[in-house]
């Protein structure tokens, strides 16, 4: 379970505050369609200015679509997207000098030392020569290597100091973290930390749950091109919902965990793992009358949330109808 | 921004453009030497050419003595060297900024600056015109060169006029690589159109050359329009080719500027 007070936890941004900033992204039935393939159907969502943003979604679920269109390099097949009130296909300059961008994995050109890299990227977006080395040295980055002797997980570094180098006011990062080591994955949650309190905006698309759940103030949820949550992390976390771990003497029978609220996020035989809304008495009751070796109940994670949208076997109605991908989608305001 | 990106272009030329232009220095220069030694044996050599069908040699550009210098060059390094030299910079360097640099995921980044797309192929296609320049000139340069300590006696201007119109062969090849790379998006499907492209032409105009009833296939070939030879033994520039050549580049770098701009960068 995630310890939530962890040291780089963003506090939340007032309320009173947030109602007078204009929208970072609004995103207005954006839809994107491959020929007959999927991208995604009908996103609405706003990003404020100064928030985190976490953008979350397995492979495939039009992540990277939609982060495509935000940077102007797909159009969109119907509805819109405005970044700062701009069109990002039709001003993408003015957009692209409002933005800094990671990619999930960049195609870095292998030959050039990280350091002529990050140098050419830099001014590109205007930034002096050597804007990346205090952060190269933050993040324990050799600059005098060519990238294509880097690690997978200093490549991703390289990345991180590209997008963190700017003064942009919005970061728009895709699958940021991914092969970085912990004490560097700490490290990247620190600079988005630092990036809010500056009040830049970041728009994070991942599928690092815990990463979301402590970097972001709220969170989308796409499943097959949809949306079908946004909520802030903390009313998903706190919405009534017991996450409930078992380990059964004896496997459960099919069905005997069918009661009004429960929902069986995984069940291997003796361990069962449930998520409970609402009243958790039945369950409890219910429990007296089976072999139970161990019990633990929790709050639940991000993780949890996210898996009880993505499960087919959703008992929710909210889960049900994402399912069916018909209007599923649970908006809830934030704080 | 435009000129960041072309130094970079440049930069990342260098191994290719350093490569093939040992190449050609070092074919031509060796030709070169052999040159005086033709020129010493013509008699023996027209001889054993008479031996080969007329329109056969014609078609690999030999339409007469290899003594002269403009047959001379236009055999062994107009319809030999330089067409494979030529497309092989042409199609990977104007396929490079588009396609091959969208497939890597290279090209998201660049593009997801200030820097627009037009100024990002803009100055691509500036670094190919240099390249494809630079190596056109170092062919001519390395025969001029030789053929000066070997007493061959090359007309240098006529032989830098005839390093122009390579270069113009090798950028319409460019251009039209260029276009189909935007059209593709894919190094290897814009490659596969550009090289057959030339290869049909290539096989055209031996045809052409080959079958006097085919003779109109041709004008449909780049190659027809591609000799020097009388352009450095007679000083008669072939307008009409250059013209085509220079069309062709222009087009094709310019349709694929057109397109770039407009079109969606799939990953």
């Amino acid at each position: 379970m995630l310890d939530i007070r962890w040291s780089v936890r963003i506090a939340q941004v007032p309320a009173d505050r947030r109602c007078c900033m204009p929208e970072a992204i609004e995103l207005h039935s954006l839809t994107r369609w491959y020929g007959k393939r999927r991208g995604v159907i009908d996103l609405e969502a706003d990003v404020h200015e100064g928030e985190v943003f976490g953008f979350l979604g397995p492979n495939g679920a039009g992540k990277t679509t939609t982060i495509r269109m935000l940077l102007g390099l797909i159009r969109p097949s119907g509805g819109s997207a405005r970044i700062l009130g701009l069109d990002p296909w039709t001003q993408a300059p003015a957009v692209h000098r409002r933005l800094a961008h990671l990619g999930s994995d960049p195609g870095y050109l292998g030959d050039l030392e990280a350091a002529t890299l990050l140098d050419h990227l830099g001014a590109l977006r205007g930034l002096p020569r050597g804007a990346w080395q205090s952060l190269a040295e933050r993040l324990d980055l050799d600059p005098r290597v060519p990238v294509k002797k880097l690690s997978r997980g200093n490549r991703q570094k390289v990345g991180v100091v590209s997008v963190f180098m700017g003064r942009e006011p919005l970061l728009v990062m895709d699958e940021p973290s991914t092969g970085l080591d912990p004490l560097m994955q700490r490290e990247f949650l620190a600079l988005v930390a630092e990036a809010r309190a500056d009040g830049r905006t970041v728009f994070l698309s991942s599928h690092n749950l815990p990463e979301v759940e402590r970097a972001c103030d709220r969170v989308a949820i796409i499943r097959e091109g949809r949306l079908v949550k946004i909520a802030s992390v903390a009313a998903l976390v706190g919405d009534h919902t017991r996450s409930v771990n078992l380990v059964l003497e004896r496997p459960a029978a099919e069905g005997a965990f069918a009661l009004p609220g429960v929902t069986v996020l995984s069940s291997t035989g003796q361990d069962v793992h449930l998520m409970v809304r609402g009243d958790i008495n039945p369950l409890l009751r219910h429990l007296g009358e089976l072999d139970v070796r161990d019990i633990a109940i929790s709050t639940p994670d991000v993780e949890d949330l996210f898996f009880r949208y993505y499960e087919g076997t959703v008992a929710g109605s909210e889960g049900r109808a994402a399912a069916a991908g018909g209007p599923g989608i649970h908006v809830e305001a934030a704080p | 921004m435009m000129a960041l990106s072309f130094r970079l272009e440049l930069r990342r030329s260098r191994i290719l453009g350093v490569g093939l232009a040992v190449v050609v220095l070092v074919y031509g220069g060796v030709m070169a030497v052999f040159y005086p030694i033709l020129v010493a044996n013509t008699a023996a050599i027209t001889d054993y050419i008479k031996l080969f069908p007329k329109e056969f040699m014609a078609a690999f550009g030999m339409t007469g003595s290899l003594a002269d210098p403009g047959i001379f060059f236009s055999t062994y390094i107009g319809s030999f060297l330089w067409p494979v030299v030529a497309a092989i910079a042409g199609i990977a360097l104007a396929t490079r900024p588009t396609a091959a640099d969208a497939e890597r995921g290279w090209s998201d980044l660049p593009l997801a600056t200030p820097l627009t797309r037009g100024r990002y192929l803009g100055a691509a296609i500036l670094g190919q015109v240099v390249v494809l320049g630079a190596l056109a000139f170092v062919t001519v340069a390395g025969v001029i060169s030789v053929g000066a300590l070997v007493g061959a006696g090359f007309d240098v201007a006529r032989f830098l006029a005839a390093g122009a119109v390579l270069w113009l062969f090798a950028c319409a090849i460019a251009g039209v690589a260029s276009l189909a790379a935007v059209i593709t998006l894919s190094r290897s499907v814009s490659a596969s159109i550009t090289a057959g492209i030339l290869i049909a032409m290539y096989l055209f105009n031996i045809v052409a050359q080959v079958q006097p009833d085919l003779a109109w296939l041709g004008d449909l070939s780049a190659f027809r329009y591609a000799g020097v030879g009388p352009l450095i033994d007679s000083g008669i520039a072939d307008w009409v080719g250059i013209g085509v050549f220079s069309l062709v580049a222009l087009a094709g770098w310019t349709a694929s500027l057109v397109l770039f701009r407009r079109r969606d960068l799939l990953p």
